[in-house]
């Protein structure tokens, strides 16, 4: 019985990261912007519609809000950090993030700082029924990215990537393609955010770290680059790769940096051995 | 006025402990060309090797920081052996390298956790107050900014005097050109970390000695320091020195009118606005955009 | 067609392209030379856009587009390829081209014939030859809508039998009506196709004429070896 909760909490878990996997792609995949503050946006996702739902909002306003917040966040990183090249523009985003959890350990006044924001209403009474709600999401987001990724928004976008002056040379608006897709990027990062809030019924500001940012990047890349599918892939692997230490009966406090250990070396290996992941179709740039 | 003046020196002690990182991490950005946010991840091991050594194991505090620095100097060219030059013959670009080094920054701050636990550690040392123009200052602080100074002039007359500064230079200048001339770029890389890391290793430990230990110090400094360079120049040693100065200054004057909470705010939004407005850094030589 | 009136631009003092004026006839090849640093792709990415001129006009069939941004240009009717051949290099060939404008495979498989182009468009353009690459980004071009094609040294780098197509390609855009202006080193190439020729120097126009005319002419030669 156990067992069967466990996997619930598993799969929402897998639901709501992969969502938030596939929209890191658009940006970093697709578009080449190589956005290091995705855990950003779905943070302000997660803490909009907590504040917003404990303020007694309605849940599914409260999530959109908390969605459209981190789009509209998204739109307002593009702007000044377009012609930003390479590195810097992933060091900005990273300070981007940064700021933001600051913000949030230090406006105690709407976050209550570190001692986060409790009480968050679920959406639905038992987990089996959230997790049908997150998998209907999942698939629907899914389904979104794929039809973008076939589209000539996103084929444009890819086209940036590859070389941003000669897509300018054919015509194509680049900097309305990377502020969209920031933008949608975003808006996605934003609703994972909301209804892991709305899951957890607790965040606090270390939802801004750097953990989280490299589990999205291990599950980014071992799933592959520019990939819709890979996105998937890659979330499922990475999220069930550490959970059978659990059963090996680590003691808890050496569990939660023994999971940080794992993501960052399969990162690192990722990278150094097999930078295409699984199925993707691009280098990181 | 007493005020300001310990406002002022708060903000050179911070600036010197900063531009101790920031020359570092910059010294290995203008030959290796690539961020090393490991280097913070140098200092956490160096400032957690030192409380190893001097508290945990009673060793003789000399010979723990000698033994420290050996053990930060090879950590650096083993992150750089193992992970960043199997990148470079990958033909990784600069953003990779960027996102191993966050990478390894995690890594390392999960092992110390690991290690040592979460809890905050001192290592403790005699160290009497004295009074300077009416502000205070302790012992350490002094033995800080005497050590940056001798160390950051030593690491300035490296890089001007001997000859592998200058090999070290002609690298950073252009790789290829170097190779024609003789010199070997994997070596100087090699060199580069190693001294890199030295100066991590010596801001680990006197860290360590004045503030707390904890898992993510590590973290918290390389984001002081690579805002202390991007500030002045990534690029340029010197900038970088600066550049850690003024923030030093900025963040402890900053926070006479803002909650002390936003300290670290205000490093995180100086580098955001220079990333965006002058990336070069304020001595840095303008980066012409394609 | 194109009309350059009095464009200056320069970099931290040095004049690049300074004062140069000319205009270019419709339905003609018109060859663009000069040595090193004459200012000839300076003055490509003024007309395209990509740097802004310190002085003077760009006129496209009586508008002006000085100023505007790439793409803008791009949209009034100026294609233009790269000394580097610029791919997207993760893209099939297909898909290069596709981002130039929807079109169907008949019309794709028509624009690669135009260019002479050997393989299959599944083929990723990271796969092809440079001489191959050269010759998509010219169909990709070619099939972006346009009132001018500017090509940047389109024979650099590649070998003699696909130079030798080139000059077919160029002659045979040029009957169909495009206007074509290139950048080009190779002298037998440009003296064999060009209907005219602008010759560079220092950021501007030296001289000009047709390919007899500007051969004779003594101070093209001193400019190319140095007073």
């Amino acid at each position: 019985m156990a067992f069967i909760n466990y996997l619930i909490h598993l799969g929402i878990l897998v639901c709501i990261y992969s969502v938030l996997t596939v929209s890191l792609n658009l940006a970093v995949g697709f578009t080449g912007l190589l956005n290091l503050g995705h855990v950003g946006f779905f943070g302000i996702g997660a803490y909009s519609s907590a504040l917003l739902a404990v303020a007694g909002f309605p849940i599914w306003l409260s999530i959109l809000c908390g969605a459209l917040l981190a789009g509209i966040a998204g739109i307002l990183l593009s702007l000044p950090t377009m012609r930003l090249k390479g590195d810097y523009l992933a060091l900005a985003t990273l300070g981007f993030s940064f700021i933001l959890g600051s913000v949030a350990r230090n406006w105690t006044d709407v976050t209550r700082g570190a001692l986060g924001i409790p009480g968050i209403p679920k959406i639905v009474k038992g987990n089996v029924e959230f997790l049908i709600v997150v998998a209907i999401i999942a698939v629907i987001s899914y389904l979104i990215f794929w039809k973008l990724s076939r589209s000539r928004f996103g084929k444009t976008c890819e086209a940036i990537r590859d070389d941003e002056l000669a897509a300018k040379m054919l015509g194509k608006d680049t900097f309305m393609h990377k502020i969209a897709a920031l933008g949608i990027s975003a808006f996605f990062a934003g609703l994972g955010g909301a209804l892991f809030a709305h899951y957890i019924t607790f965040i606090d500001p270390s939802i801004f770290g750097l953990g989280d940012l490299i589990l999205l990047f291990s599950m980014l890349i071992v799933g592959g680059l520019a990939s819709v599918k890979g996105s998937a892939i890659g979330t499922i692997i990475i999220f069930l790769l550490p959970e059978p230490l659990r059963f090996i009966g680590f003691p808890s406090s050496v569990l939660g940096p023994a999971r940080e250990i794992i993501f960052a070396l399969i990162l690192l290996l990722i990278l150094i051995y097999k930078p295409r992941g699984i199925v993707g179709k691009v280098d990181l740039a | 006025m007493a005020i300001a003046t310990q406002l002022i020196l708060n903000g050179l002690i911070a600036g010197a402990i900063y531009a101790l990182v920031a020359s570092g991490f910059s010294l290995i950005y203008s030959v290796t060309k690539f961020m090393h946010l490991a280097h913070g991840a140098i200092l956490a091991l160096g400032a957690y090797l030192m409380y190893t050594f001097a508290v945990l194991l009673g060793l003789n505090f000399w010979l723990a920081i000698l033994l420290t620095l050996i053990c930060s100097s090879f950590a650096g060219v083993l992150m750089d052996q193992l992970v960043y030059k199997r990148l470079r013959k990958r033909k990784a670009s600069g953003a990779v390298l960027l996102i191993a080094s966050i990478a390894l920054v995690t890594l390392v701050s999960s092992l110390i956790l690991a290690f040592w636990g979460a809890d905050v550690k001192t290592i403790p040392m005699k160290n009497p107050v004295f009074d300077f123009l009416g502000a205070r200052v302790t012992q350490i602080q002094i033995i800080i900014i005497v050590t940056s100074i001798v160390l950051l002039l030593g690491l300035w007359l490296l890089m001007k005097k001997t000859k592998l500064g200058k090999a070290m230079r002609a690298v950073a200048d252009n790789k290829d050109v170097a190779q024609t001339v003789g010199i070997n770029p994997e070596r100087i890389y090699t060199y580069t970390f190693i001294i890199g890391s030295f100066l991590a290793g010596v801001a680990g430990i006197l860290i360590g000695i004045e503030q707390n230990l904890y898992p993510t110090m590590g973290l918290s400094l390389i984001i002081k320091g690579f805002t202390g360079a991007v500030i002045g120049s990534l690029a340029s040693v010197p900038g970088a020195v600066l550049g850690s100065f003024i923030l030093g200054l900025v963040e402890n004057i900053g926070i006479w009118w803002l909650p002390s909470g936003y300290k670290d705010a205000i490093a995180f939004v100086l580098l955001f606005v220079f990333l965006l407005i002058r990336p070069s850094g304020l001595l840095g030589v303008k980066v012409r955009e394609v | 067609m194109i009309s350059v009136q009095k464009l200056d631009k320069h970099f931290g003092g040095v004049y690049a392209v300074h004062n140069c004026s000319f205009t270019i006839k419709e339905n003609a090849i018109t060859s663009i030379i000069g040595p090193n640093g004459a200012g000839k792709t300076t003055l490509f990415n003024l007309v395209c856009g990509i740097i802004r001129p310190d002085a003077g006009k760009v006129l496209l069939r009586g508008k002006e587009i000085t100023g505007l941004p790439t793409h803008k240009i791009a949209n009034e009717g100026i294609s233009r390829t790269f000394q580097q051949a610029r791919l997207f290099k993760n893209m099939s060939v297909k898909d290069n081209l596709l981002i130039a404008r929807p079109a169907s495979d008949a019309e794709l498989k028509e624009v690669l014939r135009k260019v002479h182009f050997p393989l299959d468009m599944s083929t990723k353009a990271s796969e092809l030859s440079y001489g191959q690459t050269r010759l998509v980004e010219i169909a990709r071009a070619l099939l972006k809508p346009h009132k001018l094609l500017m090509l940047d040294e389109p024979t650099a780098g590649v070998n003699p039998k696909v130079r030798q197509e080139l000059k077919q390609i160029l002659f045979d855009l040029k009957k169909e009506g495009n206007t074509i202006v290139l950048i080009e080193h190779d002298m037998e190439f440009v003296m064999s196709i060009s209907d005219d020729v602008i010759v560079m120097a220092e950021g501007t126009v030296l001289t000009r004429g047709t390919p007899k005319q500007v051969q004779s002419d003594k101070r093209v030669l001193e400019a190319y070896l140095g007073k």
